[in-house]
């Protein structure tokens, strides 16, 4: 029997559209994430697993994760993607780095992507804490996704406390106050120190964090979050700030001089070498596994009023992606940032679940309700919490305080000089920005 | 002749309208065109876009360059941090050089009669060299914890109280050259050690027969003979005191105020931190001709150490 001339045809149709079929439905986007973390270590391990279990959960993007050292070095490398014409799609970023990659024109608005989802972008983002909005929102755009989040503490030893008659449970809430444990808690032998009464890490990054922090507490603000040419150094609420540091330093005898990092001010408070210090919320994990004595947590605190800056960092979406791979973008960013995502991103790594809802979840209220200390940081962030410094170029602003705070800590110069100088520099770094902008309102 | 070499020739070769043999030197330079394919890729095409990029300006948060010839480079020589930069460097090299050179000669003049005991000793001094950098630095970063690090704890026990290795700008780049001058002592030693292996036997018998002590033998005869290794372990030290940067970011980030500051860290920080191509651009350009100044001139007194006379 010969076989029809249509019979043939339909056969070799067939065959090849069963061929065909499942290569297309296969066909998955594939999207790059840069993840700023070692490439071995817990948090890469973490977040493979989750990007693995959405590679599962749905077949039309595949997330390929690169772990991409510190957030210096994932900024360095999604410009030099991006200018070499491929950018990663996902990137999770410091705020620092976000307003001068708004700048530079390399960051997606996410306002048309939420409207495209039925959903108000004003309304997207209320459920994200208020503080966080200026670090991510530039006139009225949309930007940024909170990720993690984090505030400077005040650590102390209960130990140290109890020893020169201070109560744990109230732990110094006033300048005054941390003055006087200070003293009080700073122990010599001879002309040697052997106790410090308080350390604080004045490496690059920290320090200026730090400064803003006692800034916001003494009534003032380092920025203008409305106009992204302006910083507020030579004021007298900056000032306050370098001058309570300083003294701490060269008055009061009760911190070493030059500059520390976060580390020795870490391994410091272990050792019971420091009796208070203040770290980010980032450190409770740590200080929960080493401190070997009763430690408190407590707000930063003020000379006027208790205010904190956030640290963390966000998720952005980079320009010059294909409309697929835009959309896988947004697609997995916006699970990334759910809040059982969040809520378990928190809870493995200290950080706070930038949404407020995650903490509505029965994971987290327990979590919440086994480690007290971490509600005080949450507190801070839910009733003080304030925007981080991001103006034209963050990081060299910020340094021009930094440099200017390292050399009083070396005391090679005074604050009334130290807050004029870092004005002048941070101005003059500013100046293009402000060139530009000068007949805006 | 292969076929390979047949068929070369015939490209190469071809008869002049007078009729004689035409031969080309073409053979050299085709082997030589796969090195100079990525010499050209990877040095001098981007030390041209980077000649190029110095005398643009792309204010950051536009897209278009602006031509600015030489202001870059007046820009970045009224910077303060450079000014700094450059200071910290020469003071760096200096006090890196001249130290782990004396050094690695005075190992190697104790070390020179191979036994047992001396290559073990070798080994030990040649060991830092094998660490890389980074790690090098992160090792140190350990010696120099203010309190309980090793340098303060065996000074405690001396009576000294705590430094602040890293966080005093007074001793910060001090600390840094200590660092340098352990990794590099033990690599200039195997430069110094080959050479006074090279040294003939005669000449040294001679002056012994002659009535020369130690100094004198040192003075008149070997150091003399060591003039060659002597300006290539220079060199290289030079260099290395340009190229080196890794511990300046694992242990200080430049600070505190600059007083850690080198040039290459300060071409980083304006590209990667200050969005500023322009003035990174114009300080790679001079890093780029001091290190062309300082081979030419090595290499120089080189070959003139090359031709002594005794």
């Amino acid at each position: 029997m010969k076989l029809s001339r249509h019979a043939v045809v339909a056969v070799v149709v067939l065959a090849i559209v069963a061929m065909v079929l499942p290569l297309s439905a296969f066909a998955r986007t594939k999207i790059e994430y840069f993840f700023p973390t070692m490439v071995e270590g817990p948090l890469a391990r973490e977040m493979t697993k989750i990007v693995n279990e959405y590679n599962k959960m749905q077949d039309q993007v595949k997330v390929i994760a690169a772990y991409t050292g510190t957030y210096d070095e994932t900024k360095i490398k999604a410009q030099a993607a991006f200018e070499a014409g491929k950018p990663p799609a996902v990137v999770l970023m410091s705020p620092f780095s976000i307003f001068d990659f708004v700048l530079s024109d390399y960051l997606e608005p996410l306002n048309p992507m939420i409207k495209a989802d039925g959903m108000d972008p004003e309304e997207f983002f209320a459920d994200f804490w208020e503080a966080a909005h200026p670090n991510a929102i530039f006139d009225g755009t949309i930007v940024a996704v909170p990720f993690q989040m984090s505030t400077p503490l005040l650590y102390v030893n209960c130990e140290h406390l109890a020893e020169v008659g201070l109560s744990c449970e109230k732990p110094p809430a006033t300048w005054k106050e941390l003055v006087a444990a200070a003293k009080k808690l700073t122990k010599k032998q001879g002309n040697k120190v052997i106790r410090w009464g308080i350390m604080m890490p004045s490496n690059y990054d920290y320090l200026g964090w730090l400064l803003e922090a006692l800034t916001l507490t003494n009534g003032g603000r380092f920025f203008n979050t409305d106009y992204r040419g302006e910083v507020y150094y030579d004021t007298p609420t900056t000032k306050g700030a370098l001058q309570l540091w300083y003294d701490f330093v060269y008055k009061h005898g009760v911190m070493p001089a030059g500059v520390t990092e976060g580390r020795e001010v870490g391994a410091a408070f272990f050792a019971g070498k420091a009796s208070m210090v203040m770290l980010s919320t980032g450190s409770l994990t740590a200080v929960r596994k080493n401190a070997k004595f009763k430690y408190n947590v407590a707000f930063i605190p003020r000379n006027v009023r208790h205010k904190a800056p956030l640290g963390g960092a966000f998720m952005v979406i980079m320009k010059g992606l294909s409309p697929e791979k835009k959309k896988a973008a947004w697609d997995f960013l916006k699970w990334l940032t759910n809040a059982e995502n969040l809520a378990r991103w928190s809870r493995f790594t200290g950080y706070f679940a930038p949404r407020k809802s995650s903490y509505d979840l029965p994971v987290m209220k327990e979590f919440t309700a086994a480690h007290p200390d971490a509600v005080v940081g949450l507190d801070q962030l839910r009733l003080y919490g304030y925007p981080i410094l991001q103006v034209y170029n963050s990081i060299a602003v910020r340094k021009a305080l930094e440099d200017e705070m390292h050399a009083l800590l070396n005391n090679k110069t005074t604050v009334e000089k130290a807050a004029a100088e870092a004005q002048k520099k941070a101005n003059q770094i500013m100046a293009p920005y402000n060139k530009d902008h000068a007949s805006a309102p | 002749m292969n076929v390979a070499d047949r068929s070369l020739r015939r490209l190469t070769e071809w008869r002049s309208a007078k009729g004689f043999r035409v031969r080309t030197q073409l053979k050299p330079y085709l082997l030589l065109l796969p090195a100079f394919f990525f010499l050209t890729m990877f040095t001098y095409y981007p030390m041209v876009k980077v000649l190029r990029q110095s005398m643009f300006t792309k204010p950051h948060g536009e897209r278009a360059e602006i031509f600015v010839g030489a202001g870059n480079y007046a820009r970045m020589f009224r910077d303060m941090a450079f000014q700094k930069a450059m200071k910290n460097n020469g003071l760096y090299a200096l006090g890196t050089v001249v130290p782990s050179i004396v050094l690695a000669l005075a190992l190697a003049l104790l070390l020179n009669r191979s036994n047992r005991f001396n290559n073990f000793i070798r080994s030990l001094f040649f060991f830092p060299t094998l660490i890389p950098l980074v790690a090098a630095a992160g090792l140190w970063w350990f010696f120099f914890f203010p309190g309980y690090g090793l340098l303060d704890y065996y000074l405690a026990k001396l009576g000294f109280s705590e430094t602040h290795w890293l966080g005093d700008s007074d001793i910060a780049l001090y600390s840094l050259m200590l660092l340098t001058v352990w990794k590099n002592a033990g690599y200039y030693m195997v430069f110094f050690l080959a050479g006074l292996q090279g040294i003939p036997q005669d000449v040294t018998e001679a002056a012994v027969i002659e009535g020369a002590n130690w100094w004198q033998q040192l003075r008149y005869v070997t150091l003399p003979l060591l003039r060659p290794t002597t300006a290539f372990v220079l060199v290289i030290a030079f260099m290395q005191m340009l190229s080196n940067v890794d511990h300046v970011i694992v242990m200080t980030k430049g600070g505190p105020q600059n007083s850690t500051n080198l040039l290459l860290f300060y071409i980083y920080q304006n590209l990667n931190e200050f969005y500023d191509v322009g003035k990174a651009s114009a300080a790679t350009v001079l890093n780029v001709v001091i290190l062309l100044a300082v081979s030419i001139v090595g290499l120089r007194v080189l070959e003139r150490g090359i031709h002594y006379e005794i």
